[in-house]
């Protein structure tokens, strides 16, 4: 029966080049949607790395007098014992601008042993980790130590661990070329670009007097609970310290904010490949109507020789199933190739699943379209069927 | 398989007839209803065929001949009566004994042929073995062995439309030979073909049923063919006139 159908469609190739395409494009149109879904999805799952509730950003700009040396260390330090004279925040660290959720970047390329990668950088402090709360998986944070160390202390994330080092220990080693830099710990990654994004490559250093200018933030980890009142009061006497606007945001509302700005173009891609979806499945449901009323006397025929009415509906689920089979061999080597060439950065693992995906997706959507009319077509009266002409 | 069974219509049956019998109908009745009107398609019909015999039916169009020839190859049901076909009752077989039976038992060929257009002759004659259990190769062989017998040894690879009407009918009758069947039931099988195609399949047929007994019921238009049968049925307004 295999070689049977087979005939029946190499036969008609011309009639099923339409129907082939039709079923090809479905697949790749889901092949893309499903690769992003599953891209998505395995960010959506990974750990966070950090706590972000509680955590408040303070964006501000250090009065010109208070961005070099001597005067930018004081002005810190008056900022910070005004801070953690407030019961209600816990802890507080000034950083780079490109806290957790914040739109800014800052990115450089680091090498070690003739591997490089492109980490976002960030300026820190001792106390930064223990605001975020980040996990710690080799050697340490900062310490007081650090600031007189000889070469500039780092701490990497586990994925620039991995790139630059593989299984090997990276705690003591020194990265970059020019300026050495010096690894004394291993954090957790931070999934610090909102719930959907990837992990990135990245690299914690410790302000010193010379980087000092590089700070535009505060992160400060408030008691739970703590309320708008508060926000306002600190917000006044920032503004008069600082001596100019300054701007107060919670992470968690720039979490949801940035999931936002995600979520809403990928709702709307989804939706417009369902609808492509639907279309495509009317298309393979007229189509495989149609046929059977063009085929009635062949059925009629079928059923005089000797086919029941239900190997007459598994016939045509078969053809559409042996049809969909070629659009998906075709289909398969397309898609083989986004991994091969790399067309995308998405790893390798979200392509192959989304490819099996995709491929079962279609199989269902064609037994789907093709059982009514298989049905309907063992439902042909076969005396019937071979009296029309 | 299909399970033969104790002939309980020998008491009820008055056939004497020397030879074995193959086909009996007792009163079978048609009628197809549709929403406005029922057809008496069938009325009353008791017919008794001998295995081996060449029946041919004749009748006015709209008599119900067709009818008959679907009733007795099972394509279509009786509204009544009883149709016992080599010695078993047909009446209440399920779906899937119907259709062995008619892979079996049955070979049909029709005015129209009904070749399937995409796929090529051997493949079509090919087309009842493909409903039992037989390898390709014996496939094969046995539709090669059929067109032969018709005929067209030299056109297995063509298609349907590359065919004249004669030689589409010799197709078809290869087809319903294929599975070497006890009964071919031809509805007009030379219907659509000049004198000179249509002898030659009438030709075919009585050497297929004088050579190998198979039993033939014709329907057919020609009192010359009907002529060349052994026994002619006449059917009026679906009754059986003579
Ligand atoms: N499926 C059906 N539904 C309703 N009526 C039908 C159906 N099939 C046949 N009939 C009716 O039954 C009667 C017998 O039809 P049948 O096809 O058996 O005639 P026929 O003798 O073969 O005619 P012809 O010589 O034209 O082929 C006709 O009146 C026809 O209209
Ligand atoms: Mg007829």
């Amino acid at each position: 029966m295999f070689r049977h159908l087979f005939k029946l469609i190499w036969n008609k190739k011309k009639e099923n080049f339409l129907m082939i395409t039709e079923m090809l494009v479905s697949f790749l149109v889901i092949f893309a949607v499903l690769s992003m879904t599953v891209f998505y999805y395995h960010n959506y799952r990974q750990p966070m790395g950090f706590d972000y509730e509680d955590v408040w950003v303070v964006n501000y700009s250090a009065p010109q007098s208070a961005q070099r040396g001597d005067s930018a260390m004081l002005f810190r330090q008056t900022i910070r014992q005004m801070l953690l004279s407030m019961p209600q925040i816990k802890k507080l660290s000034f950083a780079g601008s490109n806290v957790p959720f914040a739109m800014s970047t800052s990115n450089s390329n680091i090498d070690y042993n003739g591997k490089s990668v492109l980490a976002n950088i960030y300026d820190s402090e001792i106390s930064y980790a223990s605001v975020l709360n980040m996990h710690l998986k080799e050697g340490r944070w900062f310490t007081q130590a650090d600031e007189v160390s000889k070469y500039p202390p780092v701490v990497i994330n586990e994925m620039t661990k991995e790139a630059l080092f593989g299984k090997d220990q990276a705690v003591g080693k020194l990265i970059g070329k020019d300026n050495p830099l010096k690894v004394v710990g291993v954090v957790q990654n931070l999934k610090d670009k909102g719930d959907y994004q990837p992990v990135e490559y990245g690299m914690y250093k410790l302000m010193d007097t010379g980087s000092y200018h590089h700070a535009s933030t505060i992160l400060l980890k408030v008691q739970p609970g703590t309320d708008a009142a508060f926000e306002g009061k600190i917000f006044k006497q920032l503004s008069n310290a600082i001596g100019s606007s300054i701007e107060i945001e919670h992470l968690d509302k720039k979490l949801a904010s940035k999931n936002k700005i995600f979520l809403v173009p990928a709702i709307i891609a989804t939706i417009v490949a369902a609808f492509l979806i639907i279309n495509v499945a009317l298309g393979l449901f007229g189509v495989l109507w149609y046929n059977i009323n063009k085929r009635r006397s062949e059925i009629g025929l079928r059923r005089a020789v000797g086919a029941t009415g239900n190997s007459v509906s598994k016939q045509l689920v078969g053809e559409a199933l042996m049809l969909s089979t070629f659009a998906l061999i075709i289909g398969s080597f397309f898609a083989v190739q986004f991994p091969l060439l790399n067309v995308f950065d998405l790893p390798e693992g979200v392509y192959i699943i989304a490819m099996v995906l995709s491929i079962l997706f279609i199989y269902f959507l064609v037994i789907i379209c093709a059982l009514y009319p298989g049905r309907q077509a063992a439902a042909i009266y076969p005396a019937t069927a071979l009296h029309e002409d | 398989m299909i399970q033969v069974q104790q002939p309980t219509m020998q008491t009820t049956t008055a056939i004497n007839d020397k030879r074995e019998a193959m086909i009996h109908l007792q009163n079978v009745e048609k009628v197809y209803r549709t929403d406005t009107i029922e057809t008496l398609a069938l009325s009353n019909i008791n017919l008794h065929i001998a295995k081996g015999e060449f029946l041919s039916i004749m009748g006015p169009s709209g008599c119900g001949k067709s009818t008959l020839l679907n009733i007795i190859g099972l394509l279509d049901a009786a509204t009544k009566g009883q149709v016992l076909i080599d010695n078993q009752d047909t009446t209440h077989l399920s779906d899937k004994a119907m259709a062995q039976f008619r892979n079996k038992k049955i070979g049909f060929i029709f005015q129209s042929y009904h070749l399937i257009n995409d796929l090529a002759v051997q493949d079509n004659v090919e087309l009842p073995l493909l409903y039992r259990s037989s390898s390709a190769k014996e496939r094969r062989q046995r539709s090669a062995e059929a067109l032969q017998k018709v005929g067209l040894s030299n056109r297995m690879k063509h298609f349907p439309k590359q065919l004249s009407g004669g030689q589409k009918q010799r197709v078809a009758i290869a087809r319903a030979i294929v599975g070497q069947p006890e009964i071919i039931l031809a509805d007009e099988p030379t219907g659509n073909l000049d004198s000179a195609m249509g002898d030659e399949i009438m030709n075919i047929l009585l050497h297929l049923n004088s050579t190998e007994g198979t039993t033939i019921i014709m329907v057919t238009h020609d009192e010359y063919m009907a002529k060349k049968t052994h026994r002619l049925v006449r059917l009026f307004d679906g009754s059986q006139v003579q």
